[in-house]
Parts: C-alpha cells; sequence; structure tokens
C-alpha cells in the first residue's frame, strides 16, 4: 500500500508531463498560424502601397485620435493560468453598414415626385404624417453623422473613402491575428505554469520517497533514475 | 474603462502598428497615451525599453505585442518579466523571421529537459 502513493506521484507527473508536450505542439501550430497571417496582412499592405502611392499607406495616415475596437478579457483559473477573451465592438460595425444604406439613400432625392422649394409649415407636417419613417432616417442619418466624428470608426477610413481592396484584406488578415493572439498568449501561460507544476511535483515526488524510510539515497544509487532526477536527488541529499 | 477589458499594445516596425491599427487595437487621445509605438531606425534602444515598461505598469494593458527583433534589444527587461499579465508576444517582422530559439516563453520552457533524459 505503502508502496502505491509513489506510483500515483509517477502517474501524475506523467499525466503533466503529456499536457505540457500536448500544450507545446499546440503553441507551435497556432504560432505558424499566426505567423503566416501576418506576413499575408504585410503582403496585402504593399500591394496597397503600391496602388495608393507609398506616403498613403504610412504612420502620417493615423488618426489623432482613436479609440479601441476590440478588447482582451482575462480570467484567472484555479491552476494559475491565465484565459484571453477577445471582444469587438461589432456595434459600431452594424450602425456604419446601415448608415452606409441610408448615406446611399440620402444622397437621392428624399422625396417622391416634384422637390419643393419654398414649403410651409402645413407641407411639412403632412409629410410628416406621411413619411414618418424617412424623416426618423434622416434623423438617424445625422446623429450618425455626429458619431462619424467621434474618433471610434473604421481605421480603413483613415487612408481615404475608397479604399483598395488589398488593404481590406490586410485588415481582415491582422483583426485574425488579433484573435489567435489571445489564445497564443492563453497557451503561452499554460505552458509556463505546467513547466511550474511539473517541476514541482519532481522535487515532491523525490521528497515524499525519503519520509517512507531513506529510499532518496537508495533510489540514487540505482539507475533507473534519469539525469535531472538525478540532480534533484543530489541537491536533496546535500541539504 | 474597466468593465470593457484590457488594450492589446503594439511595439513593431510602420508596417506591424499599422496592420495592428487597422485591426482595431488603437488607443490614442489627449488624456492617455498611445497604446504603440512604431520603431523606426532612429527609435533608441532607451526610449523602446521605457515604452515597454510603461505598458508593463499600465494595468489596463493585456497583451503586448512586439517585433521580435525588437525584444532582442530590450531582452533583459522582456526576461524580466514574468507576471502572466500583461501577457508578452513576440511576433515576426518583415526582415526578421520568427525564431522560437529567441523566445522567452519557449527558452523557459527547453530548460525542462536535456537530450540524456531521452535515452
Amino acid at each position: 500500500m505503502g508502496g502505491s502513493e509513489p506510483e500515483d506521484t509517477r502517474v501524475k507527473m506523467d499525466e503533466k508531463l503529456f499536457r505540457f508536450m500536448d500544450l507545446l505542439e499546440l503553441l507551435e501550430k497556432k504560432r505558424a498560424t499566426l505567423n503566416s497571417l501576418i506576413e499575408q496582412g504585410w503582403f496585402s499592405i504593399t500591394k496597397a502601397r503600391y496602388s495608393m502611392g507609398n506616403k498613403q499607406v504610412s504612420a502620417l495616415q493615423y488618426a489623432s485620435e482613436m479609440e479601441p475596437l476590440v478588447w482582451v478579457h482575462t480570467r484567472a483559473l484555479e491552476n494559475d493560468e491565465m484565459q484571453f477573451f477577445t471582444e469587438r465592438n461589432t456595434q459600431k460595425s452594424s450602425r456604419e453598414s446601415s448608415d452606409e444604406l441610408l448615406s446611399v439613400e440620402d444622397i437621392g432625392p428624399q422625396e417622391e415626385g416634384l422637390r419643393r422649394r419654398n414649403k410651409t409649415r402645413k407641407d411639412t407636417i403632412k409629410k410628416k404624417d406621411t413619411e414618418g419613417a424617412k424623416t426618423d432616417k434622416g434623423s438617424e442619418v445625422n446623429s450618425a453623422r455626429k458619431k462619424d466624428s467621434n474618433p471610434q470608426q473604421d481605421p480603413l477610413k483613415w487612408f481615404g473613402i475608397l479604399v483598395p481592396q488589398p488593404l481590406k484584406q490586410a485588415q481582415s488578415s491582422f483583426k485574425q491575428v488579433i484573435e489567435l493572439s489571445a489564445e497564443i498568449a492563453a497557451l503561452q501561460s499554460a505552458v509556463v505554469s505546467t513547466r511550474q507544476e511539473l517541476r514541482l511535483s519532481l522535487a515532491k515526488g523525490l521528497n515524499s520517497e525519503d519520509t517512507l524510510g531513506n529510499t532518496v539515497k537508495d533510489k540514487c544509487l540505482t539507475d533507473e533514475l534519469t539525469v535531472s532526477e538525478q540532480k534533484e536527488c543530489n541537491k536533496i541529499i546535500s541539504s | 474603462m474597466a468593465g470593457r477589458g484590457k488594450l492589446i499594445a503594439v511595439i513593431g516596425d510602420e508596417d506591424t502598428c499599422t496592420g495592428f491599427l487597422l485591426g482595431g487595437i488603437g488607443e490614442l487621445n489627449k488624456n492617455r497615451k498611445p497604446n504603440f509605438l512604431v520603431v523606426e531606425k532612429d527609435t533608441s534602444v532607451t526610449e523602446i525599453e521605457e515604452t515597454f515598461k510603461s505598458f508593463l505598469a499600465r494595468n489596463d494593458i493585456g497583451i503586448i505585442l512586439i517585433n521580435q527583433f525588437i525584444a532582442e534589444m530590450i531582452r533583459h527587461a522582456i526576461d524580466a518579466h514574468v507576471q502572466s499579465i500583461p501577457a508578452v508576444l513576440e511576433i515576426p517582422s518583415k526582415e526578421h523571421p520568427y525564431d522560437a530559439s529567441k523566445d522567452s516563453i519557449l527558452r523557459r520552457a527547453k530548460g525542462m529537459f536535456s537530450a540524456e533524459d531521452f535515452r
């Protein structure tokens, strides 16, 4: 029965080791994807710069005020690992798409039929009854235009109203990179914490054998230990 | 601001910063310092290190993305950072591809085993 405790410790250590290896493998895969997406993004930026001009796609185009559109939420787990989640502000994008539609409508004639330049109040009231939805949209467009003047807008607009497709592709690539970055940050945290646990388990496992009748010395004399375990053994014996 | 989560900071060359700002991570207004630094040829190592340390000191930054060749310039500062937040991610640059052997996190994991352990 006493021999089952070190056996359990070894089984747990093996499980942690497998988990550590799995994490490293997953981290390597995600890294490769991240690197290729970043390279894709650079290539798209270069293509956009080629068509728009060198100075049209540079730090000179950055807005003087910016607000972030993506946030990172963190959560601490029990084993000192950190989880990272990204949250993107999609409300503005949906508003912007509806604003674009409204602005397209706004460019055309707002009223059906002939336009009256000299409008009377009665006419405007009648029109409001019949076109209540359109005036509401108009007010929304005005409020949306005010919001557009706010810094929280699509960064693509810094580079002009009509931007080439490569620049949009670059934005899409880097958005994916941002999502992956959160996953890689979580994996890195898991790798570091699992490594810590493995080291502690190794030290504890050898210590627990010592309480069962000085078996550490005997174990150290055998060839069953790996080189790293022998080093740990020597440290414990010397202390 | 606290309820909305943390920011992602970037220290990189112009194209790297442009890309991530297109992705929507940038913050710049009169009251707060920017969460990005465009590193050019004449940017000093001192400025890079100060910016990195300022990002570490801020409690509203969750992840710091940094080109690996820039990270090499301030490797001592990156190795000294052992907290989970903010997480530091080294990314490649156009002229310097990613090298896993230089990554701080992977170097810590590499020290776990030696070749003789697998005999």
